[in-house]
């Protein structure tokens, strides 16, 4: 490939991440409102948002670590974008694979964590206790799907696993082949978005007691343009992983928008778990099946 | 006189200069001079290094029992001697200069602990040096006892540590001792090559009973289940950077026998063949399964500590459990994902020691529950510390992930789920501990009683930063260390990683580094032009700040520091029963019993009623 | 090669003249012995490059064998008088004591007494070396028994006198079970000459009869080396005794009882079920030694259950069959010989509780320093001459491929590493932080400078690590060759040999 055209290609993809989780976010309100019988925000909602939060006139600032936190936390996801093949670009997906870009998708957590810790509020410590501990319930059962994807295509490279699905037709696809693990996977996804029944650490209905306790304009800002990219890759890798991935944008994009919706729309229906809880339900459920899905995988 | 001789030889002289100028002023900067010297000899044999030399001889040998004794350097041997040195270097110039100052002048003697570093690390070269089972024998013992030369200097709790640690080691020799001594019952000899050539006359039980023998032997320095308990707490009592030295590469040394033994001379392929009676598992497959719960274990201990040198060593225990995972699936994936990490390992723990100590030097306590904020007072050792957790977790950019990935990766090929869960479940433990580790001395609330506090002086930050920038730059590009891996992948007999100077070639995808944390930055790039794009920010003082509502004084403290996952440990809390301590107190317990039913015995037996039970039963022997 | 009897006559001679030697001159008289000593040590050193060759037979009072006194010097049999006449001088009873509050009269009667007890020591201590026969061998054994009462008991305390009560109940029973051996032997063989005994032994004492001798003798003998059922005096003994006569008793006598054991083996009684018997109670010997120091509270009571530990060792190396064994216990012994008296005379200033020790290595530097070197001798860290000893063990035990001799090298190293145990918590101890109020006393000069001159033996025996090896191998190999010991000692009168 040539240069050049990587290079467009880089600067393209974050930026297509963007605008699409821009309407997923929007996607995501408007579910959440159908569910409680109201109409949700308009469609461009989510860009003023953005534009509102970043261009607020108080900006209070912790310390460097602080911003740099809110810096690594975009940055590694745009990052990550590049990692993330979708039709017509593959970008670096083969300079990496599934198994760097799980591990690339916790910088965007670490930056966030470290920013938090240097704002100095015991609230914002207790909700980052809370995010890590959720990390490690949900990344366990997720990276074991990522295992089995990988040992069933017989590559990490996540490129080459859509082009073996591309070209062996449906019943090639993941979620065929490991029904399991697709299940498994679709569990953890909500908690993986920091969304309802998981979403105890991000705490968005007590401010007081959360990451965010301490961010407010560009900083909670950048956390927006974070869950925009969130969104966007959880529904991109599970595509990728087992619904075939895309070669046109015209198949691609119903599969990304459905795998975001449907947690989306069960999540709201469900309380939310206490901390401990989170644990408990990854480790059983999301867990036993991914063990049981592999087990079949590698029959 | 050979290269090594002269590598020897220096080493050597640096041991006795250390103890004669140690105390003086300079004098451990000249210490830290003959390291560098070292270094420099080291690189003149680096053609092991690449494999374009295969072994420096050394001039020395020595004859006993028919057999004669010889030294030499391999790939093997350079790569590991190039940890040691380096580790020696960067731990000598560190205690070089006020932290020097420092520990003479609160009582210790710097002479004693120079020369017990400059005797740690020509005992290793000497041990690496070996070219037969009986140096091999001789430089292992010497290690262990400098070590415990360095772990007891601090004197007190350490005391009771480093007993633990010699028990533990001396008990381990003996079972290696042991063990090669029925190597050469069985096979007559001592030599490398002789024992590879008739290894495969050995019966089953007979290596059953070597392989046993060996792990014992060496898994007690590396500190592997179930032999794990003493390492943490001696290497965190150990001074300073004697930690930082310990914590690097010491307890490697038993990765490297490991290698020389049960790897080059006996093979993973026969290890495989070792069937565990009445289970699906073999040899191979129980040392997976050691490594990985060397991993878990250990780390969750880790995450447990608020002690930040404990914690730190309780995580060196916990990533030993990779290195030695990797090597035992022994695909090129994971050999050279084991050894590539003792390099990368080594880098970051000795950076995390020395950062810790530097705060420790500035604060005078390592209590993660006393510390809090220093990240402005401190920023470089700050920076020192993140380098080395990402290192130490495995996240990209840093030398760690690259390691650990090639692990992983050989799992997904070898087709082991479950020891990959096991790995992953060790890793994310490692994020979670590791993040406490700098939030609690770094971020968070500064106390008052710190808000005066300087950064580190140049002699403690610069070892530190030059470390920092040798974990980065390898995690940008790990070809530099994968060659040398390869070079010692070619040495004992694994299949050879291709691989490129940002990663790695394979089939299952490779990897490339370059382009990944290129782009990382790129994307950080991004990052900070959109954070620019928002208002301007104000920057409040760090003690300026609010809880939850409430206006705070810095006087009040609240640092949220200890407990911090209570949700985690309301889960598993429950899991840790200390059962390992529980079989080492049985243990001891026992022989306890034993010993005092002996005394007992010979303090109150009647003597001449004993006297008279051996004579009947003597003739009634003769007369049956 | 008739000066080496003067071995054994010298030190007897003087020590019965001394105190008439004290009526004309106390000078002469505390001269005489260390001088009498430097002598019988001179003549011994200068046979020994001959013995190389030959070995050499001695009969006294103008018979031949069988009917005379034989003695028989092989250079183990040298090595071993060269090691109690020397012992005896280095470890003079009563150097180095604190004499302040004895009265002065008491003082060089004292001193006299102890005198002639070092020279009996000595010369006794010869004549078990270097005879060869049974009748001799018992009758050095008997007095040698006798003069270590003597030292024993010379501390006066209450302490001593009942540990020499003990001693004196369990050698009482040795000495019988050994005349009762000796019986035996006579009853089946009908001489008590080594050499004849050894020409008569394959058809004469090889059966059940032969075996029970050898047993009745092992236990007998075994009292004074620590065998594992006869050894309970040992902790008691050593715990009161002052500390250089414990290091002669631990250190130099032991092993003399140890040649005589090896020199039965060697010659009379090739059993296999003897060396079983020598293995199962040397690994008990190692076994209770080692785990009943592993609790000891003071230093000497320590240093006496490793030393039963340490000759339980010897015991197990004796019970490999062939050069290999003898070669090994000979590595052990002598090492054990260096090292055991210098731990002892460490130990002198070192009574007590081992937790009252704490700081004492500010006090003596060079004796904590000591102390250490020796630890590591003692539990084999190479390269000191512990570890080669101990791989002279170990190999053959492993070689011989049988369960019995497996489970005896893993008892020798599981042993090793509680011995690491416990005297490194020793070491430790020594070097702690002393707590203010005990101020600890320092070595006394003759003891220091006695024990760091075996210590540099030690050391420089790493040295000269071949050349010993070759040395021990041939000291070995000559011993073990029967048929010289017999031409050697009769080479007519062996085939009328029918005395009775």
């Amino acid at each position: 490939m040539h240069f050049s055209e990587l290079l467009v290609e880089l600067v393209l993809m974050p930026l297509l991440a963007f605008v699409i989780g821009l309407a997923m976010v929007l996607m995501m309100r408007r579910i959440g409102a159908r569910i409680q019988r109201r109409v949700g925000p308009p469609l461009l909602q989510p860009l003023y948002d953005i534009i509102k939060l970043y261009g607020k006139e108080t900006q209070i600032s912790h310390g460097l670590m602080h911003e740099i936190g809110i810096i690594m936390a975009v940055g590694g996801y745009v990052a990550a974008e590049t990692l993330l093949p979708v039709p017509g670009m593959s970008g670096l997906a083969d300079k990496g694979g599934a198994v760097t870009l799980a591990y690339v998708l916790m910088i965007p957590s670490l930056g966030l964590a470290l920013g938090v810790g240097q704002c100095a509020n015991p609230n914002g410590s207790i909700g980052i206790s809370r995010a890590l501990t959720a990390m490690l319930a949900y990344d366990i059962p997720f990276i074991l799907v990522i295992f089995g994807a990988s040992y069933l295509y017989g590559t990490t490279n996540l490129a080459e696993m859509i082009a073996i699905q591309q070209q062996q037709g449906v019943s090639s696809w993941g979620i065929v082949q490991m029904p399991l693990l697709a299940l498994a996977a679709l569990l953890t996804l909500p908690a993986i978005m920091g969304k309802q029944p998981f979403e105890i650490y991000v705490a968005p209905a007590e401010i007081a007691t959360g990451p965010m306790v301490e961010m407010g304009g560009k900083y909670m800002g950048g956390l927006f343009v974070m869950q925009c990219f969130q969104l966007y890759t959880a529904g991109v890798v599970f595509t990728t992983l087992f619904l075939g991935g895309g070669m046109y944008w015209i198949t691609f994009l119903p599969k990304i928008f459905l795998v975001v919706a449907i947690p989306m729309s069960i999540a709201y229906l469900f309380p939310r778990y206490r901390t401990e809880d989170v644990l408990r339900v990854m480790w059983k459920w999301p867990m036993l099946l991914g063990l049981i899905g592999l087990a079949m995988v590698m029959q | 006189m050979t290269v090594l001789d002269f590598l020897l030889l220096i080493a050597a002289i640096t041991v006795g200069v250390a103890l004669l100028v140690g105390n003086r002023a300079g004098g451990g900067w000249l210490v830290t001079i003959l390291y560098a010297l070292q270094g420099t000899v080291l690189l003149l044999m680096s053609g092991l290094g690449y494999s374009t030399l295969a072994v420096v001889h050394s001039s020395v040998t020595f004859d006993i029992l028919n057999q004669t004794l010889v030294w030499r350097f391999d790939a093997l041997s350079w790569f590991f001697a190039l940890i040691t040195i380096g580790a020696g270097l960067f731990s000598s110039w560190f205690a070089s200069g006020e932290w020097g100052e420092r520990y003479r002048d609160s009582g210790g003697s710097l002479a004693l602990f120079h020369f017990a570093l400059a005797l740690n690390v020509f005992s290793m070269l000497v041990l690496l040096a070996s070219g037969d089972l009986l140096t091999l024998f001789i430089g292992w013992e010497l290690v262990s006892w400098a070590s415990f030369l360095i772990m007891a200097l601090a004197g007190g709790k350490a005391f009771g540590y480093a007993m633990r640690y010699i028990s533990y080691a001396f008990a381990g020799a003996m079972a290696l001792l042991g063990g090669l001594l029925l190597i050469y019952a069985q096979l007559g000899s001592f030599d490398y090559l002789a024992v590879k050539e008739s290894v495969p006359q050995l019966q089953t039980s007979t290596l059953w009973l070597l392989v046993v023998l060996f792990t014992a032997g060496f898994g007690v320095k590396m500190a592997i289940l179930p032999f794990h308990l003493w390492q943490a707490k001696a290497y965190a009592e150990t001074p300073g950077p004697g930690a930082a030295f310990l914590g690097a590469i010491s307890s490697r040394m038993g990765l490297f026998a490991f290698i020389v033994v049960l790897v080059q001379l006996i093979g993973i392929s026969r290890l495989a063949g070792l069937e565990v009676p009445f289970t699906f598992l073999d040899a191979r497959d129980l040392l997976a399964w050691i490594a990985v719960f060397t991993t878990i274990i250990p780390t969750y201990i880790a995450l447990r500590q608020h002690d930040a040198r404990r914690l730190l060593a309780w995580h060196g225990v916990g990533q030993t459990g990779y290195m030695l995972l990797g090597i035992v699936i022994a695909n090129d994936l994971g050999s050279a994902g084991g050894l590539m990490h003792i390099f990368n390992y080594a880098t970051y723990q000795a950076m995390l020691f020395m950062a810790v100590v530097a705060v420790m030097h500035r604060t005078g306590t390592s209590d993660l529950n006393k510390l809090g904020g220093l990240f402005t007072r401190m920023p470089l050792s700050y920076i020192a510390m993140l380098v080395g957790i990402i290192g130490l977790a495995g996240l990209p950019p840093m030398n760690g992930f690259v390691s650990k990935l090639l692990v992983y990766r050989s799992l997904i090929v070898d087709g082991s789920p479950l020891l990959f869960l096991g790995a992953v479940i060790g890793t994310f433990g490692t994020i979670l501990s590791v993040y406490k580790l700098i939030h609690n001395i770094f971020l968070g609330q500064l106390r008052v009683e710190h808000a005066a506090v300087r950064e580190a002086p140049l002699s403690m930050v610069l070892p530190m930063m030059i470390l920092a920038a040798v974990v980065f730059v390898t995690g940008y590009f790990p070809g530099l260390v994968l060659d040398w891996t390869s070079a010692v992948q070619r040495a004992i007999g694994m299949p050879v990683l291709a691989h490129h100077l940002g990663g790695m070639m394979s089939d299952q995808g490779g990897l490339d580094m370059i382009w990944i944390n290129s782009i990382l930055l790129a994307g950080f790039g991004i990052g900070t032009l959109v954070f620019l794009l928002g208002g301007r920010s104000r920057r409040v003082h760090q003690l300026d700040n609010y809880a939850g509502g409430h206006f705070l004084t810095a006087e009040t403290r609240y640092h949220y520091s200890d407990n911090f996952y209570p949700g985690l440990m309301h889960l598993v809390g429950g899991w840790y029963r200390s059962s390992f301590e529980w079989l080492e107190r049985g243990f001891v317990s026992t022989v306890d019993t034993l010993s005092t039913a002996m005394q007992g015995l010979y303090r109150n037996a009647h003597p001449s009623y004993l006297l008279l039970a051996a004579v009947v039963f003597a003739l009634s022997w003769v007369i049956v | 090669m008739k000066l080496l009897a003067l071995m054994v006559a010298l030190p007897l001679l003087t020590a019965f003249l001394l105190s008439v030697i004290n009526s004309i001159s106390t000078f002469a008289a505390r001269w005489a012995g260390p001088v009498v000593l430097l002598v019988t040590a001179a003549i011994g050193l200068s046979a020994w490059p001959h013995l190389g060759d030959t070995p050499q037979a001695v009969q006294w009072g103008g018979f031949q064998a069988p009917l005379g006194i034989t003695l028989y010097a092989d250079q183990l049999a040298l090595l071993f008088a060269l090691a109690i006449t020397i012992g005896a001088l280095l470890l003079w009873p009563g150097r180095g004591e604190d004499r302040t509050e004895e009265h002065p009269d008491d003082h060089s009667r004292n001193r006299l007494r102890r005198a002639s007890l070092a020279l009996l020591l000595a010369g006794t201590g010869s004549g078990l070396a270097l005879s060869g026969d049974l009748f001799n061998i018992y009758v050095f054994y008997e007095l040698l028994t006798v003069v270590s009462y003597g030292l024993i008991a010379g501390r006066g305390t209450s302490g001593s006198f009942a540990a020499t009560l003990r001693y004196l109940v369990i050698s009482g029973f040795g000495a019988a079970l050994a005349l009762a051996g000796i019986a035996l032997v006579y009853q089946a063989a009908g001489t008590l000459n080594l050499a004849q005994l050894a020409q008569l032994a394959p058809e004469r004492l090889n059966n059940s009869q032969g075996f029970a001798a050898f047993v009745l003798m092992l236990i007998g003998f075994g009292v004074k080396a620590e065998l594992f059922p006869v050894n309970f005096w040992v902790p008691e003994v050593y715990a009161t005794a002052s500390s250089r006569v414990s290091a002669l008793l631990a250190g130099v006598v032991s092993k003399l009882a140890l040649l005589i054991i090896m020199r039965l083996l060697i010659l009379v009684f090739h059993q296999p079920e003897a060396l079983t018997v020598l293995l199962v109670l040397g690994v008990l010997g190692v076994a209770s030694g080692e785990l009943a120091a592993w609790r000891a509270r003071d230093v000497n009571r320590l240093l006496a259950f490793s030393s039963i530990g340490q000759l339980g060792v010897m015991f197990i190396a004796l019970s490999i069959p062939g050069n290999a064994g003898v070669l090994a216990a000979l590595a052990v012994a002598v090492h054990h010989l260096f090292l055991k008296p210098s731990m002892f005379l460490l130990a002198e200033r070192w009574g007590g509780s081992i937790k009252g020790l704490a700081g004492a290595a500010k006090t003596s530097p060079l004796g904590a320093a000591l102390f250490v070197l020796l630890a590591l001798s003692l539990i084999g860290v190479p390269p000191l001459p512990g570890f080669w000893a101990k791989l002279l063990v170990i190999m053959p035990l492993l070689a011989l491929d049988q369960p019995l001799y497996y489970f005896a090298a893993f008892i020798v190293l599981a042993a090793a590493a509680l011995e690491a145990n416990y005297l490194f918590r020793v070491v430790l101890t020594l070097y702690d932080k002393a707590p203010a109020a005990t101020p600890h006393k320092a070595h006394a000069t003759v003891d220091l400078a006695t024990a760091v001159f075996l210590g540099a033996g030690l050391v420089a025996a790493v040295f000269m690590l071949a050349p010993l090896a070759e040395r021990f191998d041939f000291i070995a190999a000559q011993a073990t060759d029967v048929s010289t010991y017999i031409q050697t000692v009769a080479p007519l009168s062996l085939e009328s040999g029918s005395v009775q």
